[in-house]
């Protein structure tokens, strides 16, 4: 009987033994993990593209010394995971999360660290590589900043050139031009805009445009010097109920894939979107067509005070773990990712407009960037998405709701009572 | 039996892995959730105890959870109802014929193996204007044009919108086969010799069906009533998925679907837990008020 208690013991010990040994490496290399809203094995996208090529590119140059694992995850999920990692004591040495309530998250327990020593290191090298402190704007918290940005986004107003030239349409610099424009599109019998009101921030980005170029300052309405009673959101309201009129008929079911598709398939003259469309339009539309497409910034609202020159822009952001053990290896792993090889591969590639002072071939990037470009440095500042930019994530989806309200015609200050209340309950208090 | 019991470590050896999964998985989270549910608990902050805020809040101050109540409600009618009858005259139909009854069965039966995200993108697809019926609507020139036709997934008019209503069918659909296949069951259960008896009577195989059959059928009744009324209640999947998310707003939520965007999507887990614990004793509620209505004393067969 007490042998068999001792071998019973012993293997139950050596069991125990055998699965603890994985746990403890002691090859020297340090391990850190990286997590991302995206397959990186599977993806299409050539910005995640991007990413892994980062990723891949530290792994081979610091071969012995680190080594960096990839945690992926969808989109729609990311969060979730994320915060369950957070919970359970795992937290990514780094992770990519968008700026805005989304960050504060993350900065405001402590999950997030601090990197202005690392920016600031050997000079400042590292932070004056980038083209300005202004890009560091979305992470930047009261005692400094949290959030490295990547790349950057900017919301821009594509249009088909052939259908314009055909209807006599110009480049509108006015939301009145815009109209007239519109008007002669329809005449000639095209769809003018096409939008997506069933996927709810493609409708808000042209609601935040239309608030901003009527002069609303989202601080005013975070310091309740103004709420969203006032005349600016309440015009910006009945300018997207007069643009309606425009859309396509199906614009309140499309979803955001169906109405982008619309443009691209030449179907209508107008898209509001990101600029990582153009990856989109040089990717996966029919030959020929990424010629036609050209891009301006959004019009400004004539009699209104507001600056035209201000573009919404949105970069994603790498947060460094405030609990990490290997400081030096995930600082080491966020270099790569905005290093000139990863400047270069976002402009020229993804089309996305890059964040360091890095020199691309312009030839080899898509003609689009080049626009969007033009738009994004003659842009005296940019600002957030609206729904991105609220006190919260359920603050931005209630004004999301909101202007859908406004866009299926309920009049504005009857639509607008429910982020006004919101506020009131919420934020103001 | 006497000497099943006097052994007591084949009960505790067979009774453990039962009693330790339910506690696990269920009992404790459960607890914990009606614990969080009287937290202000958000994921990364600190957990703080706020007494019976979230439920005042719930029930005086958020609109989207009468809407999701409503609807949910709506939901449970509808599925218990519709689920009973098709159910029902499904087995019946099924259990008369002969040749192809296992066919058909298969038929019926398949969309509740089918995976409800892939199932709820199909029914989407087959809603949106541009891609599904109305454009076949169109085809056949019954529409002019397919932007025309009603918007199946985004008509806001009603007390109960059209998006729910479409859901629900294809709710309806999916899972009829469960009913059925319960039903079925139960039908084949009950001895020929019955049947055989009633026929010599002089009884029609209608009168069979509600003399005999029904009669005969009423505890199953109340147990696929029970799973229908709960699963229709928690119900997520569908609306989840074919549920545009920006159009309806807040009006096409049922009770799972709120759930779910304040704990995940607004990070609001104890306000999430409180409408969790809310649908949880509406579940409790409604299997206890239908075993005490349906009647369900089992014949000797």
């Amino acid at each position: 009987m007490k042998k068999r208690l001792l071998a019973t013991v012993l293997s139950a010990v050596m069991a125990i033994s055998m699965l603890s040994g994985c746990g403890g490496k002691s090859s020297g290399v340090e391990e850190i993990t990286f997590m991302v809203w995206d397959d990186l094995n599977a993806t299409e996208d050539l910005i995640s593209k991007g990413y892994k090529d980062s990723i891949d590119r530290f792994n081979k140059d610091f071969e012995g010394k680190y080594h960096c694992t990839v945690v992926s995850t969808n989109l729609e999920e990311y969060y979730t995971k994320l915060n369950a990692l957070v919970a359970a004591k795992e937290t990514p040495d780094v992770f990519i999360v968008s700026p805005g309530p989304n960050l504060d998250d993350y900065v405001k327990p402590g999950v997030a660290a601090k990197l202005d020593q690392y920016l600031d290191a050997d000079g400042g090298a590292w932070k004056k590589s980038f083209t300005s402190d202004a890009v560091f704007a979305g992470g930047t918290y009261d005692d400094g900043i949290y959030a490295i940005p990547l790349n950057i986004a900017a919301a821009c107003v594509f249009y088909n050139t052939e259908m314009f030239a055909d209807a006599g349409a110009e480049v509108p610099k006015t939301y009145d031009e815009l109209l007239t424009a519109c008007e002669k599109l329809k005449a000639k019998g095209y769809t003018p805009i096409t939008i997506s009101a069933g996927t709810a921030w493609c409708l808000s980005m042209v609601a935040g445009y239309l608030c901003d170029r009527n002069g609303l300052n989202l601080d005013d309405i975070k310091n309740h010097n103004t709420d969203w009673m006032d005349a600016k959101v309440i015009n910006a309201g009945k300018q997207i109920q007069e643009l309606s009129q425009y859309f396509q008929p199906t614009a309140a079911g499309d979803d955001n894939d169906i109405a982008t598709a619309a443009f691209y398939n030449g179907q209508a003259a107008i898209l509001i979107q990101g600029s990582w469309a153009i990856g989109q339009i040089n990717g996966s539309c029919a030959e020929g067509f990424a010629d036609k497409v050209g891009v301006f910034a959004f019009p400004a609202v004539s009699g209104s005070s507001a600056d035209p020159n201000r573009v919404i822009a949105k970069s994603d952001s790498l947060a460094m773990s405030s609990t990490t053990k290997h400081p030096e290896a995930a600082i080491q792993l966020m270099k790569y990712f905005v290093d000139d090889t990863a400047s270069k591969y976002t402009a020229e590639v993804g089309g996305k407009i890059p964040v360091t002072n890095v020199q691309y071939d312009e030839k080899v990037a898509p003609p689009e960037l080049k626009y969007v470009m033009d738009v994004f440095k003659s842009a005296n500042a940019t600002f957030g998405f609206y729904n991105e930019s609220l006190a919260d994530t359920e603050a931005g989806s209630t004004f999301d709701n909101c202007f859908v309200e406004i866009f299926k015609g309920t009049a504005p200050e009857e639509a607008l009572k429910p982020i006004q209340q919101y506020y009131e309950d919420n934020v103001w208090k | 039996m006497d000497k099943l019991l006097r052994n007591k470590l084949a009960i505790i050896v067979f009774l453990a892995p039962a009693f330790i999964l339910f506690s696990l998985v269920l009992f404790v989270p459960i607890c914990k959730s009606v614990f969080y549910s009287f937290c202000d608990y958000k994921t990364n902050y600190p957990i703080r105890f706020n007494g019976i805020e979230n439920y005042v809040k719930l029930f005086t101050k958020d609109t989207t959870m009468w809407t999701a109540l409503k609807n949910s409600i709506f939901f449970m009618i509808f599925s218990c109802v519709t689920q009973l009858i098709m159910g029902l005259v499904l087995a019946a139909l099924l259990t008369n014929i002969k040749k192809g009854r296992n066919l058909f069965k298969n038929i019926y039966y398949l969309p509740c193996v089918l995976s409800s995200a892939a199932l709820g993108l199909l029914w989407m697809f087959v809603f949106t204007p541009t891609l599904g019926i109305n454009q076949m609507l169109a085809s056949f020139g019954i529409l002019k044009d397919c932007t025309e036709g009603p918007g199946w997934l985004y008509d806001t008019n009603g007390f109960i919108i059209l998006p729910i209503i479409v859901i629900s069918f294809v709710a309806l659909w999916q899972y009829v086969g469960q009913s059925m296949m319960l039903y079925m069951a139960q039908i084949s259960g009950i001895s020929s010799d019955i049947y055989e008896a009633a026929a010599i009577d002089g009884c029609t195989k209608t009168d069979a069906f509600f003399k005999i059959t029904l009669p005969l059928i009423k505890p199953m009744v109340a147990t696929a009533m029970s799973l229908n009324a709960i699963g229709s209640l928690k119900f997520f999947d569908l609306v989840y998925n074919m549920i545009p998310e920006g159009f309806l707003g807040n009006r096409a939520h049922v009770l799972a679907t709120h759930l779910y965007d304040q704990a995940f999507k607004f990070n609001k887990l104890g306000y999430g837990s409180s409408i969790g614990v809310v649908l949880l004793s509406m579940c409790l509620l409604v299997t206890f008020l239908i075993n005490k209505f349906v009647k369900t004393e089992s014949y000797d067969m």
